[in-house]
């Protein structure tokens, strides 16, 4: 039914191995004529809404971490009625483990903006926007150079989130844009219908909107050579395991778990003792589980997991994987935004509840306690932090039962008390702390 | 009682009636604001309660005006139930009584199609309720003689004394009211300092921040 769509061109890609990946990530920060060299000019289609039918073939989902099909927004944004309609490309990525949108923006700001322009003349937008969390000197001298060729037909305004946690949620992302605070509000209305000054609005992850630039350009059937038949495509994963500094690589949906490790450790060695899947919202697995699983929410789901954002831990033997978490759900409950009474109230209680399981002989209720309030938040919240921090909250209590039972008889199999999981400095404690 | 005076022994019935139910109406306003219970009732029912008991009110006030101006002792125009000042009898204290019947029904209005405004702006519609009452207080007061001796007169002191409690108790919440964001670290002081075990501890490195 596509097949009317533009004939694409062979990539030019010197060595184009299997799906051709990376395909986003270069190996170094590429300026506006390298980019232009690599992959010819912007395909505008002169119209909007003809790329719809293409991302909708392609089978692109959102990269933000919620894998919502992309072309449901665009095509809704399209159809919405108003003049104004506004697109945002969401660069705030805020979970601290994940280190990917950060680096895509430094490696290849061009393609994010030509996905920005692309997507904005597919969904007949008037004004953009670009959210991040830190403009570095690599997008700021893309705009510039795309300004002076005169590249963009809309002008991309940069507004600068908060670091919090919840900062890049699209509800907040628009009252933050709007000039408010980057506090989340209750949906519906879909920020589709009326999101930012109350115009349609179009927010993507920047990832997407990189994979939107070079579907534009190689069309659908490129893109779904790599993937799956259902979640075709590559996604940007950030990885961390023992011995070595967090690596962001470029993974087709679909590959085994086990690969992601790094060259030489073919599979979950005894240096492994848990995976988490999916960032500080997403799951703890079980050694033999995860070493069977694959990179994609169809392989994730009976496990209560999904690929997220595309942040992978692989936690070391030799740390308490209870106190890791204790540590993140004390974040976690720390960044919520203090508006919504099963989150307010709930988090911290839970978190007090996983200190007490971390330490020595936890009493003997506290485990029980942890799992009745993690009953009573979910899907209480104007957001999903409720939800997303009790299903960490009960991978962890599933995964690290033993441990649990350890630390009653008032040992630990911790050797090592450093922390793994990244965490950032500062909570929030004044009103200031959002803006 | 006599056919011609029923209508002005309903009217003032009503009206005291509605002086209750309005009394109450605010009070549980504030209750619901400070997200208090009462004895043997869920939150929501104290919700539903004020919802209700405003509703009440409001079909009390449209008999207590509309008998009003059906008696025919003395001439009170239709109109003067929601436009102020617009009746020859005891201008003044009817015109407050306009006024408050317009203030409710701008309240229930605004309640009734909450859900398409703008929380602000239904907020500071809601906060005329505290404007309402007094007006309407001063209406029943004033254009009433029945009120100003008897035991009725120590039933509307009671309403007033009930009200300004209230409004203290209110009050009161403000000023322990924790800004937003500090309620986390508020919560989380209370959790510590109740759960004996949640200490920082060695194994804790970090949470104790």
């Amino acid at each position: 039914m596509h097949e009317s769509a533009p004939n694409y061109p062979a990539p030019r890609r010197a060595a184009q191995q299997g799906a051709g990946l990376p395909r986003l990530l270069p190996a170094t920060p590429e300026d506006l004529r390298a980019h232009l060299a690599r992959y010819g000019p912007l395909p505008y289609r002169e119209m909007p809404g003809l790329l719809i039918d293409d991302v909708e073939t392609a089978g692109l989902t959102g990269r933000g971490g919620a894998a919502f099909p992309v072309y449901r927004k665009l095509a809704a944004v399209a159809r919405a009625r108003g003049n104004r309609k506004v697109i945002v490309a969401n660069g705030a990525e805020s979970e601290p483990a994940s280190r990917k949108d950060e680096l895509l923006l430094r490696l290849a700001p061009n393609l994010v903006l030509d996905g920005l322009q692309l997507a904005a003349e597919a969904a007949g937008v008037t004004e953009a926007h670009l959210y991040l969390h830190a403009a570095g000197p690599e997008i700021l001298r893309a705009l510039a150079e795309r300004a002076a060729r005169r590249l963009d037909r809309i002008d991309v305004s940069i507004t600068q989130a908060p670091p919090r946690f919840l900062a890049g949620q699209e509800t907040a992302l628009i009252n933050r844009i709007g000039g408010g605070p980057a506090l989340p509000t209750f949906q519906p209305p879909r920020v589709t219908e009326r999101g930012l000054g109350g115009a349609p609005t179009l927010v993507q992850n920047v990832e997407t909107l990189a994979h939107l630039a070079l579907i534009a350009r190689y069309g659908p059937r490129w893109f779904r050579a790599a993937g799956t038949g259902s979640e075709p495509g590559s996604m940007l994963l950030t990885v961390y395991q023992p011995h070595s500094k967090p690596l962001v690589t470029e993974a087709e949906i679909g590959a085994p778990l086990a690969s992601m490790l790094p060259a030489g450790q073919t599979g979950p060695g005894p240096e492994v003792q848990a995976w988490l899947v999916g960032g500080y919202h997403g799951s703890w697995l079980p050694l033999p589980d995860a070493a069977g699983l694959r990179l994609s929410n169809e392989s994730l789901r009976p496990f209560g997991a999904a690929a997220g954002a595309g942040v992978l831990v692989a936690l070391p033997a030799g740390r308490c994987g209870l106190a890791e978490t204790a540590r993140v759900v004390r974040y976690l409950a720390a960044e919520s935004a203090g508006q919504c009474g099963p989150c307010l109230n709930g988090l911290p209680r839970i978190a007090t509840a996983l200190a007490e399981l971390a330490g020595p002989k936890p009493r003997r209720q506290v485990r029980e306690d942890a799992e009745r309030w993690a009953g009573l938040v979910t899907g209480r919240g104007a957001c999903h932090h409720p939800d997303g921090t009790v299903r960490f909250v009960r991978s962890a209590l599933t995964v690290f039962g033993p441990e649990i039972a350890r630390h009653a008889q008032g040992r630990c199999s911790a050797a090592n008390r450093e922390p793994f999981l990244p965490l950032p400095a500062s909570l929030p404690t004044r009103e200031e702390d959002w803006i | 009682m006599t056919g011609a005076t029923v209508f002005w022994y309903a009217s003032r019935a009503t009206g005291i009636v509605a002086l209750l139910l309005l009394t109450a109406v605010l009070v549980l306003g504030m209750v619901v604001n400070r997200q208090g219970r009462l004895p043997g009732l869920p939150r929501f029912a104290v919700t539903d309660l004020h919802r209700n008991l405003s509703l009440l009110s409001v079909a009390f006030i449209a008999v207590h005006v509309l008998t009003a101006v059906l008696d025919t002792y003395v001439s009170i125009p239709l109109a003067a139930g929601v436009v102020p000042f617009a009746s020859g009898y005891e201008r003044l204290w009817l015109g407050l009584g306009a006024i408050s019947f317009d203030l409710m029904l701008a309240m229930i209005v605004t309640s009734l199609v909450r859900g398409r405004l703008n929380r602000i702006l239904w907020r500071a519609i809601h906060l005329l309720a505290y404007l309402t009452w007094p007006v309407a207080f001063v209406h029943s007061i004033g254009a009433s003689k029945d009120l100003q001796q008897g035991w009725l007169l120590g039933l509307t002191v009671g309403c007033g004394i009930v009200v300004v409690a209230a409004v203290a108790w209110r009050l009161a919440g403000v000023a322990r009211q924790v800004p937003r964001a500090a309620r986390v670290a508020h919560m989380f002081a209370r959790h510590d300092a109740t759960s004996g075990q949640a200490a920082p501890r060695r194994t804790r490195q970090g949470a104790s921040r």
